[in-house]
């Protein structure tokens, strides 16, 4: 009797098997809960530090790794006081086509890379001191421009589906670096296009008509004394913080009768039918280290020797030494009135060009500011 | 073996609270130099190669304000660099004189609301601060029976000129207390005479004590620990609560310090740096002086 119900059993298995592969059922397995993920990082964002190891190479081949590379890529130099390394540049050739587009303001020009260097004094010719912030553009080039039709951003804005469509993407980098600490797949990233490996990459989103070609340096003179600058840079990390310091508030009163709150928000709500803390109140919490943007700075001040800006004001975010991005201004009533250098400003090999300032602004050259008796 | 380094430091860098022995016989050296051998042009030129490379060891008690903020987060070798090339430039236009807390200033600069366009203040500088071109000093007077104090900017381009009257220090590093002082202890002539030292004598140190009006005062001076105060005729207890909060083992706190100073090395690195160039702006000074000596008899004709 077993022996039957085993047979069947077997029986059974094989006449389903027959079964199964005549309909060849494809099993696709996957949890429906399991979503694409929302943002798709953009190609440039890769592995960019190598885990340390040491090679033990000998000291002869460590010279010769470092010839090869300077064979590569050029010779280290000094330029604009930033030790970096020669790189060609195609506005110094006249091979390079450039397209002649007439400059309107609808046009979006590319941004720099800079560092916070800190702040000082300047004044102007009648004797007002204003304090101005230092920012040095470090070593600037072109990577990679990516036009409008191929450029796909992270993250696309709801309110105008159309505005990015109209731009393209200009990659900068900003000081250049020894490949030898670098991943090889970033260090591809610069050698298709034929430049160093640079420590900071960046994006500017660009109207077409203002791309440019790869390996072109970006100076402080693509913005002139008098115009006006966003500075978007990460603000200072300043930890978990009460209300006072977060948002100002003024505490409660130091005595008649208050006890072990001098520093808190006080009421934060409703009672009755609300019944709830509405959301976006001012509460403690995290401060700092967040992108933020100051907008319609003045530049005052060019040092073209050293590509440094002088803004006037010290709202600029960041601490002294972190890297923020300088724009055109997006205000309306202070954007470019003047044509500015289209798409960016030439090099000038002027050694008597050092500084230029704002109109009447102090030079530190001038005499003694005196006034004149009025008659 | 850091801290014996450290202490290194300290002892040739940090910036001790008085400091009795700087002549300035050293400062003038290279100077008195040049006056001996004006017109040999061959000498002068070797001396002036040899001289690059001599600093003169006091130019952090006469140029304080060359050397940068110590405070780390803030600082930057280039903004430093940029800023003091800008000090140099101004400093050709305008002479800031060798003077301490405790001197007696006179400042004239330009000021559109006053009859002729420009004030002239004379006080005792009170207090120094600050680094590079926000270098700026505080002169207090008594004037009309009012304690009248200004803060002048070293590097503002509206100051025309800077005049030591007397060069001297006091026993302490700011004499902020001289507000609860009586008024004759900081009441000074508007039409007082420059005094002039001999070259090469070390600055004088006046050692006047200051005795304060009675409480209640400005600052609780019993705990500050100032050396140019005379007895502040106090209870007993205003002693013992400053005994008490008193930290004497700062002075022995070595990292304290050399966060607080700028390192012997930079320093001397920094004046390498700006030294030739301030030379060059003093000898012009010195020049122009002499031509105004020169040019004082004929005010008397």
């Amino acid at each position: 009797m077993s022996k039957i119900i085993k047979c069947t059993i077997l029986d059974l298995s094989t006449l389903l098997r027959v079964t199964y592969t005549g309909i060849t059922v494809n099993q696709i397995r996957s949890a429906h809960n399991v979503r694409p993920p929302r943002i798709k990082y953009p190609l440039w964002h890769l592995q960019r530090e190598r885990a340390k190891d040491d090679q033990q190479l000998t000291e002869d081949n460590r010279a010769f790794v470092k010839e090869a590379v300077h064979d590569k890529f050029g010779m280290p130099a000094v330029i604009h006081g930033i030790s970096t390394y020669e790189v060609r540049s195609p506005l110094k050739e006249d091979s390079v086509e450039r397209k002649n587009v007439e400059w309107h303001p609808k046009l979006k020009r590319t941004g720099l890379i800079a560092r916070k260097l800190g702040n000082y004094p300047m004044w102007s010719d009648n004797g007002k001191s204003m304090l101005a912030t230092l920012f040095q553009v470090i070593d600037n080039h072109v990577i990679k421009y990516i036009p409008p039709g191929e450029f796909d951003p992270p993250r696309k804005p709801y309110s105008c589906p159309k505005h990015k469509k109209e731009l393209g993407c200009l990659l900068v980098g900003a000081e250049s670096a020894d490949p030898q600490y670098y991943t090889k797949q970033y260090c591809g990233l610069f050698y298709r296009e034929g430049m160093m490996p640079k420590k900071i990459l960046g994006r500017f989103l660009i109207s077409p008509e203002a791309a440019l070609q790869p390996g072109t340096p970006l100076l402080a003179s693509h913005f002139r004394p008098g115009d006006f600058i966003d500075i978007r840079g990460k603000t200072i990390d300043r930890g978990f913080q009460g209300v006072m310091k977060r948002h100002g508030f003024h505490g409660l009163p130091a005595t008649h009768g208050v006890t072990k709150s001098h520093r808190r928000g006080g009421n934060i709500g409703h009672g009755g039918e609300k019944g709830r803390v509405f959301p976006g109140t001012k509460m403690p919490g995290h401060m700092g280290n967040r992108y933020r943007i100051h907008k319609g700075a003045e530049i005052l001040r060019i040092n073209h020797k050293y590509n440094v800006i002088w803004v006037k004001g010290v709202a600029s975010p960041g601490e002294t030494n972190s890297i923020v991005y300088l724009h055109d201004t997006i205000l309306p009533l202070r954007k470019h009135k003047i044509t500015p250098p289209f798409p960016t400003s030439k090099e000038v090999e002027d050694d008597q060009l050092i500084d230029s300032y704002k109109e009447h602004m102090y030079k530190f050259t001038d005499p003694t500011i005196t006034f004149e008796e009025e008659k | 073996m850091l801290l014996r380094s450290l202490k290194l430091h300290i002892i040739q860098c940090g910036f001790a609270p008085v400091v009795l022995q700087v002549s300035r016989t050293c400062s003038n050296m290279p100077l008195s130099d040049t006056h001996q051998s004006p017109d040999n042009a061959v000498s002068g030129k070797q001396v002036k190669s040899e001289r690059k490379l001599v600093v003169p060891s006091n130019s952090r008690f006469i140029y304080p304000e060359f050397l940068p903020d110590p405070k780390m987060e803030w600082r930057n070798s280039l903004r430093e660099k940029l800023e003091r090339l800008d000090m140099i430039q101004r400093r050709k236009h305008i002479d800031i004189p060798e003077f301490y807390v405790g001197s007696i200033l006179a400042v004239t600069s330009s000021n559109q609301h006053a009859p002729n366009k420009a004030t002239r203040f004379v006080g005792i500088c009170i207090q120094r601060l600050g680094c590079g071109l926000r270098a700026n000093i505080t002169l207090r007077n008594v004037i009309k029976h009012v304690g009248t104090e200004i803060k002048y900017q070293l590097y503002d381009p509206t100051i025309q000129k800077i005049e030591v009257l007397r060069l001297e220090k006091r026993l302490d590093d700011e004499l902020l207390y001289l507000r609860d002082a009586p008024n004759e202890y900081s009441t000074f002539d508007e039409n007082m005479e420059a005094e002039y030292l001999p070259e090469g004598t070390p600055v004088p140190v006046n050692t006047t004590l200051v005795k304060l009006k009675p409480r209640p005062w400005r600052a609780r001076w019993e705990r500050k620990n100032m050396k140019g105060l005379a007895d502040l005729e106090l209870e007993e207890r205003f002693y013992k609560r400053a005994e008490e909060l008193a930290t004497p083992w700062e002075k022995y706190d070595l990292m304290k310090q050399y966060r607080r100073t700028i390192p012997e090395e930079e320093q001397k690195e920094i004046f390498a740096e700006v030294c030739s160039e301030l030379h060059e702006v003093e000898v012009m000074r010195k020049k122009l002086k002499r031509k105004k000596v020169f040019v004082k008899p004929t005010r008397s004709s």
